[in-house]
Parts: C-alpha cells; sequence; structure tokens
C-alpha cells in the first residue's frame, strides 16, 4: 500500500498529494486501536486506496484535547489534517474562522445527506452559528445511558423487563442502588459517575442531572446557543440545589449537610475525582452496580467478560420531574447530555483534497456502521442506529432500543464563544457545592455573578 | 612607500590603540557588549513583547487573539480580583479564599519550600561533609529525589492520593490531617504539592551547600578548637559566613524555580486546585484564549520574580561585602 502511495504521488502537478505519508488524523486511543477496519471501510466507502490515512492517539480528556488544538491552530501547524473535535467546543473554532468551510468544499451530494439525514441537534454544533455553514461532518454523536448489572439487580428482586426504555426516577433509582448496594457486600459502589472539577460536569452529568430536575443554564432551551448577554441566567434556582443536595445524599448520605434527607447513600466521595475513565474502572472491574458513562463503555465491558443481556445492560438516564413540569421550556423527563466530535478540516494542511476525500468516505452508512460496531460510537445518522441488525453491529444490537429512547430525550450543551469561559466557571462551583466547601445556594449565587460578568463583557 | 597589508594592519590597529586608552570600567563594558546584546534579544526582546500583548483586549471570537489597546486594564483586572478567569490573580477584597488566588498560592509556595528545602539541604550537607565510611553511598541515596523527572514524581505523589488505588488519603485521613478527597481540597492539595517539591529539591540544596562547606579551609576550625571555641561558635563564627554567597545563590536560584511552578502542580492536583501564577498563565492562554489576559500573568510573573532576586542580590552583595 505504502508503494503504490508514492508512486501515485509522483504524477500529477500538484505535487505530493495522495503520497506523502499519511493522511493524520488526531482521533483518541480507542480510535487508534481501530485504525484498520475503519480504514478498510472507509477504502470500500470509495476512498482512493492511494491515500493512507493515520489515527492519532488524541488525549482523552476532552479539555487536554482542546488545549492541544488550541495550540496547533494558532500556531498554524500543518498537521494533524483533521481533528475530531468535541461537539462542545468547536463553534468557538469555528467563529475565530481557524476550521475549512465545508459548506465550500464537501460535494453537493454529501452536503444534502448532512443537512437531511444527520441528527439536526449535532450538525447544529458543526455549523456557524450565523451563516449557517458547516465546518464539521459530525463523526458520532454521544449520549450517555445508564449502565448496570442485571445480574445483581434481578438477584436483588427487582423486575428489569422494561428497564431498557422506561425511565425510573431517581429516587427510585437511587432506592435500587441502596438495595443493590446492602446485598452485596463485595462491591464498593452502588453508583458511580463524573463529578470532577472539569469540563465533563459542566457540559453533561451536571447539566442533564439538573434539566431532569427542571432547571436550565439559561432558561428555555431555545437560548442555549446564544445570544450571549441577552439571555437569562437561571442558575440560581431551586432544581440545581436539588441536584447538588442529590448528589451530596449519594455520595455522603442524607444526613449530611446540604443533602437530601430522603435519598440514600449509594457511593462514596469518589466521585468528586472521578471522570471517564475512573468511574469505569471499577464497574467494569466488578466492583459497581450502576454507572452512567458514554456508549464506549459498551463494547469495553463486553470485552472485558459481560454478557449483553444477563449480567449486563443500559437503561435511559433517571429523572427528577416529570417532561415538561420543569421551570424552562425543554427541561423535566430523562435527559442525556448531547456529547458528540466532529470530523473538521485543518486550514494549514498541505493536503486539502485528501482529507475532503476522507470526509466524503466518512459520510457514508456502512462506515458509520463499522465505527459502531468497533468502536461502540452511534451512527449520526438515527435511521442507521435504528435499522442495524445484529449482523452487521454484533452485541451492540441489545441495546439499540434504550439509544433510541436516549436519542429523542438529549440536552445540549449551551456552546457559544462565552462557553469556554463559562464552563470552568461552572464546574468549579459546582464541585465546591459537592464537597459541601460552598452550600448549594450560595455556589450558584457565586456562579449566577460570575456568569453574569462573563456574559456581559464587552456590551 | 607603504603597502596595502600595512594600511590594513593601521586600520585595525586604530581601534584597538583607542580602546587601550580607555579606562578599565569602559574596557570591560564595551567586552561585554556582545553578551549583553544576545542577552537582550533572548530576554528583553520577549519580555517587551509580552508587555506590549498585555496592553491589548482579548478576542475570544475572533481570528486574531488580541483586540483594541486598552491600556492597564488587563493589570487592574488581574489586581482587583475582576479578570474573567476560572482563578484569580490577586482578590484585595478577601471574596477568593486566599489559596484560590495565584499570587498567595505562589508566594507561600516559594517561602515554605524554599524555607524547608534550605534547612532539610543544610542538614544532609552538614551530614555530607562529614568523613566516614559509604560516604559515596549516602551522597547518592540523597540525591536520587532529584534525579526523578517531575513528571515521574508527580504522578508517584497523584497515585498515592488517587480515589481507587492510593493508600495515602486514607491514611492522612485517619490521623485528621486531610479531609475527604484531598486532590480535590485547596488546602490538602497545596501540602501534597509542597512536600513533594521539598521531597524532591532538598537535594538541589544540599549539593549546593555541600560545595560551600568543602570549600572552607579546615585550618580555621583547627584554629576554633585550639582557641577554645564551641561547636556553635564555630558554625556561627567560621561556617556560617563562609557559606553564606553560596547559600544565597542557591537560594536565589531555588526561589525562581519555585515561582515558576507548574509541571508538579498539573500533574498532581491540577491547575484548577492550586492555581500557582504560571498555572493561571496557561489557563489564560489555552482554557479561554485569552491571550492579552495571559500575557498580563505572564508579566507580572516576570515583575515579581525580579523583585525577589532583586532582593536576594542586595543581600548578597552586603554579604560579599562583608566576607571579602
Amino acid at each position: 500500500m505504502g508503494v503504490a502511495g508514492c508512486l501515485g504521488g509522483g504524477d500529477g502537478g500538484d505535487g505530493g498529494d495522495g503520497g506523502d505519508g499519511a493522511i493524520q488524523m488526531s482521533m483518541d486511543g480507542e480510535w487508534a486501536d481501530a485504525q484498520e477496519p475503519v480504514v478498510e471501510a472507509l477504502y470500500e466507502a470509495g476512498l482512493s486506496e492511494d491515500i493512507d490515512v493515520e489515527f492519532l492517539p488524541g488525549d482523552f480528556e476532552t479539555g487536554a484535547r482542546q488545549t492541544d488544538f488550541t495550540s496547533a491552530l494558532d500556531a498554524g501547524r500543518s498537521s494533524p489534517d483533521i481533528f475530531m473535535m468535541d461537539s462542545g467546543w468547536t463553534i468557538p473554532f469555528i467563529v475565530r474562522e481557524q476550521l475549512v468551510n465545508l459548506s465550500e468544499e464537501l460535494s453537493s451530494d454529501t452536503l444534502d445527506f448532512v443537512q437531511s439525514d444527520y441528527l439536526e441537534a449535532a450538525v447544529s454544533t458543526a455549523s456557524h452559528p450565523e451563516s449557517g455553514d458547516l465546518y464539521g461532518l459530525p463523526v458520532f454523536p454521544d449520549y450517555p445511558v445508564m449502565h448496570y448489572r442485571k445480574d445483581l439487580v434481578e438477584d436483588a428482586g427487582y423486575d428489569t423487563s422494561d428497564w431498557s426504555t422506561e425511565p425510573m426516577t431517581w429516587t427510585e433509582f437511587a432506592e435500587v442502588a441502596a438495595d443493590v448496594l446492602e446485598q452485596n457486600d463485595d462491591i464498593e459502589y452502588g453508583f458511580t459517575t463524573q463529578g470532577a472539577d472539569y469540563e465533563g460536569t459542566a457540559c453533561c452529568t451536571f447539566n442533564e442531572m439538573m434539566t431532569s430536575m427542571g432547571g436550565a443554564y439559561f432558561g428555555d432551551h431555545e437560548n442555549l446557543f446564544g445570544p450571549v448577554g441577552d439571555r437569562p441566567i437561571t442558575v440560581d434556582e431551586e432544581p440545581l440545589y436539588e441536584t447538588i443536595r442529590m448528589m451530596r445524599s449519594f455520595m455522603y448520605g442524607p444526613d449530611e449537610e446540604n443533602a437530601n434527607p430522603d435519598i440514600p447513600q449509594i457511593s462514596n466521595s469518589d466521585l468528586v475525582e472521578f471522570t471517564e475513565e475512573p468511574s469505569r474502572e471499577p464497574f467494569t472491574g466488578g466492583n459497581a452496580a450502576f454507572m452512567r458513562n458514554w456508549p464506549y463503555a459498551i463494547n469495553i465491558n463486553l470485552d472485558e467478560g459481560f454478557t449483553a443481556g444477563e449480567d449486563y445492560d443500559v437503561m435511559p438516564m433517571p429523572y427528577g420531574v416529570e417532561e415538561g413540569e420543569g421551570n424552562y421550556e425543554g427541561t423535566g423527563g430523562t435527559s442525556h447530555a448531547l456529547g458528540g466530535w466532529h470530523l473538521t478540516v485543518n486550514p494549514n494542511s498541505q493536503r486539502l483534497d485528501d482529507a475532503i476525500a476522507v470526509l466524503e468516505a466518512f459520510a457514508n452508512e456502512d462506515v458509520m456502521l463499522t465505527v459502531f460496531e468497533e468502536l461502540g460510537n452511534l451512527p449520526p445518522v438515527s435511521s442507521v442506529t435504528q435499522e442495524a441488525t445484529e449482523d452487521q453491529v454484533g452485541d451492540l444490537a441489545n441495546f439499540l432500543d434504550t439509544f433510541a429512547v436516549a436519542a429523542d430525550n438529549t440536552v445540549p450543551r449551551p456552546v457559544t464563544t462565552a462557553w469556554p469561559d463559562e464552563s470552568p466557571l461552572i464546574s468549579g462551583e459546582v464541585s465546591d457545592a459537592y464537597r459541601g466547601e460552598k452550600s448549594p445556594e450560595d455556589a450558584m449565587a457565586d456562579l449566577e455573578e460570575e456568569l453574569a460578568s462573563i456574559e456581559n463583557e464587552g456590551q | 612607500m607603504t603597502t596595502k597589508q600595512d594600511t590594513d594592519t593601521r586600520l585595525l590597529m586604530r581601534p584597538l590603540n583607542w580602546l587601550e586608552t580607555q579606562s578599565e570600567a569602559t574596557f570591560a563594558y564595551i567586552l561585554l557588549a556582545p553578551a549583553f546584546l544576545l542577552l537582550a534579544v533572548i530576554a528583553f526582546y520577549p519580555l517587551i513583547r509580552t508587555f506590549s500583548f498585555s496592553l491589548l483586549a482579548d478576542q475570544t471570537a475572533a481570528p486574531t487573539p488580541f483586540g483594541e489597546f486598552i491600556g492597564l486594564d488587563n493589570y487592574i483586572a488581574l489586581l482587583t480580583g475582576e479578570a474573567l478567569l476560572p482563578q484569580q490573580f490577586l482578590d484585595p477584597s478577601f471574596a477568593t479564599p486566599l489559596l484560590q488566588q495565584a499570587l498567595f498560592v505562589t508566594l507561600a509556595f516559594a517561602i515554605l519550600s524554599v524555607l524547608f528545602e534550605t534547612l532539610i539541604g543544610f542538614g544532609q550537607a552538614i551530614v555530607l561533609d562529614q568523613d566516614f565510611y559509604g560516604r559515596r553511598w549516602v551522597r547518592v541515596a540523597i540525591i536520587i529525589p532529584y534525579a526523578i523527572p517531575i513528571v515521574i514524581q508527580a504522578m508517584i505523589f497523584y497515585l498515592m492520593f488517587n480515589p481507587t488505588v492510593g493508600f495515602a488519603a486514607e491514611f492522612m485521613q485517619g490521623i485528621g490531617v486531610f479531609g475527604n478527597n484531598p486532590l480535590t481540597n485547596a488546602t490538602d492539595s497545596f501540602i501534597i504539592v509542597l512536600v513533594a517539591d521539598i521531597w524532591k529539591t532538598s537535594a538541589f540544596m544540599a549539593l549546593l551547600i555541600l560545595a560551600g562547606l568543602q570549600s572552607i579551609d579546615r585550618g580555621l576550625y583547627d584554629v576554633a578548637r585550639v582557641s577554645g571555641a564551641s561547636p556553635w561558635q564555630q558554625f556561627k563564627y567560621i561556617t556560617l559566613p563562609l557559606i553564606a554567597p553560596a547559600l544565597l545563590v542557591a537560594m536565589l536560584f531555588r526561589t525562581m524555580d519555585a515561582m515558576r511552578i507548574y509541571g508538579l502542580i498539573d500533574a498532581t492536583a491540577g491547575c484548577q486546585t492550586v492555581p500557582s501564577m504560571s498555572c493561571l498563565v496557561i489557563t489564560a492562554l489555552q482554557n479561554t484564549r485569552r491571550w492579552a489576559t495571559a500575557s498580563a500573568v505572564a508579566f507580572l510573573t516576570a515583575v515579581v520574580i525580579g523583585v525577589l532576586v532583586l532582593l536576594y542580590l542586595i543581600t548578597l552583595r552586603d554579604t560579599e561585602a562583608g566576607v571579602t
């Protein structure tokens, strides 16, 4: 392959294109491991075999990756050619005109496919907020599910037959988790999630929990993408305090100060240090009953010996108040933070045409299914997810009904140019409140003040 | 008749002759000029450039990160606790806890770490200065922590206090020193970073102090003993004054290093928990992409370090005057 590539690059006047090394894509470790089957699928989808593609293992933690990409683009580096960017921070790069405008580069067929069939919420976080031009190709959307040990739960006497599509309340969930924990002395955690002072708490875990309680960062969900400075800030409100009190009960027990007295302890204070991987490891190691995590964890759990539908299953996230009963439009009911990743092209790339060709190949249903099967990353087109068969995606077919519920109940993170400033303030104050350094009321009042100063900057 | 070569030689001799007529001081300055020029290019130019960036506004939503000229506004925001950063540089209203203010965190870290490293390093140096069997091996043992890369050393401390695999957090909670999750608590994390730094860098102080100790003429102690001086008097009147210049230089190096602390924090508790001045530069630059604010923090960091270095140099000048 390498030889063919070199020979191919020799001809033609656009020197080097097609031959000089591989198109470098900064992805993550999981992708780097699955490079071979995914790249093979790209070739089958029509990508010229003269173009070598290499997946670089970027940092798994989203904040660290954002930092790396900011430096690479600010410095005008030509490598990597393609970035896999979190939907939570692609827009700032778009607004700064640091990415290639795909509306001008992709074929009209691909653009039509993206605009008509891709998840709308995903496409909106890959487009310019004003012009609507596409700057990122959604490669997979991400919404979390609640992973659980089906064997332990059923042994504890619970019927899980409708759990895969019927969300329960947080109170019911906590009681089940506490019961399972009590009946199993050998496990340490009833529940693990991510509560560290990092982007994931601000964008996702806290966001979805407080949304399910009826709260919001910026009022009605139509304000999520702006306008910055001209939208209400609604963090200093009861649903957010309730979320913090519930998490404090989970970690420290119902009798702790600023905890919810009706919710039992189902975990411990390790949650305030957990990001994705530290929260997954105890679960995969058989030391936790429930875990909130992204679908990538499913394949790892299955690879490590769990069997889908027997000792392991997933369900939608629990909720606080019924859908529509929240304080703001879009809140209440089971809520799943909409994460996800986009492929964007480095404008300093020496091989723009090849990079665009790689993106064209990614917009293909078979490639999406390969990615789903190999990595557990959901297709960006819902019909592809729903129509997937066991032949195509293996054991993941067991979980498609839960993914469908989660996909219908997502809460996007409020990505604007102000979000990089706002997110560390949110995670900082929430972390202080989780750890009891501040009362929920004080932390959220401080947060409201801090967010106001960011929102009003330059007004 | 003069040849061309003679003319050339004369042309060359003229400035050399002129040089020789100058005073010693002028002659020295002229010889030092190339070094100053180099220093100006590699040290002062970046500093001045950083300062000029710091007078511009941040632009978080534009391709270029710098906006219009706003004078000292970035400095005013930083020094009044109004900066749009996740952590503050200085908050005179004290609404921000002391250990969340970068200036205070860094100064406290520098003072405490240098103090303990000097005391421990001094102790180690005095032990190493004695003649005893196996001295070479003890030296190696003392130096080993200094040979460990910062990130590895930080990982050791991180893993010790990690909630799932660490053993130290539980132990420290047991004896009532730390609370839950020391790596997320500002005070506990500060202590962890401080101890990690002292553990590593005392060896550096020991080595420099040892060099000072070994340069002392042993005959002086013989004279002192004959004159009936107690060990304390020998230390106070011989050891201390003679190693003072070496000690101060070692402390100067350590202080400068401590004021720039970043890597150890980043790999243990993280900059959000222990925000040093360098941490704040990185946070502003990369996480929030506020380049102008980052430049202002960087310049203030340089100023603070510069002031401390000046204090040392003034003390050092007096010491040298006292010795010679």
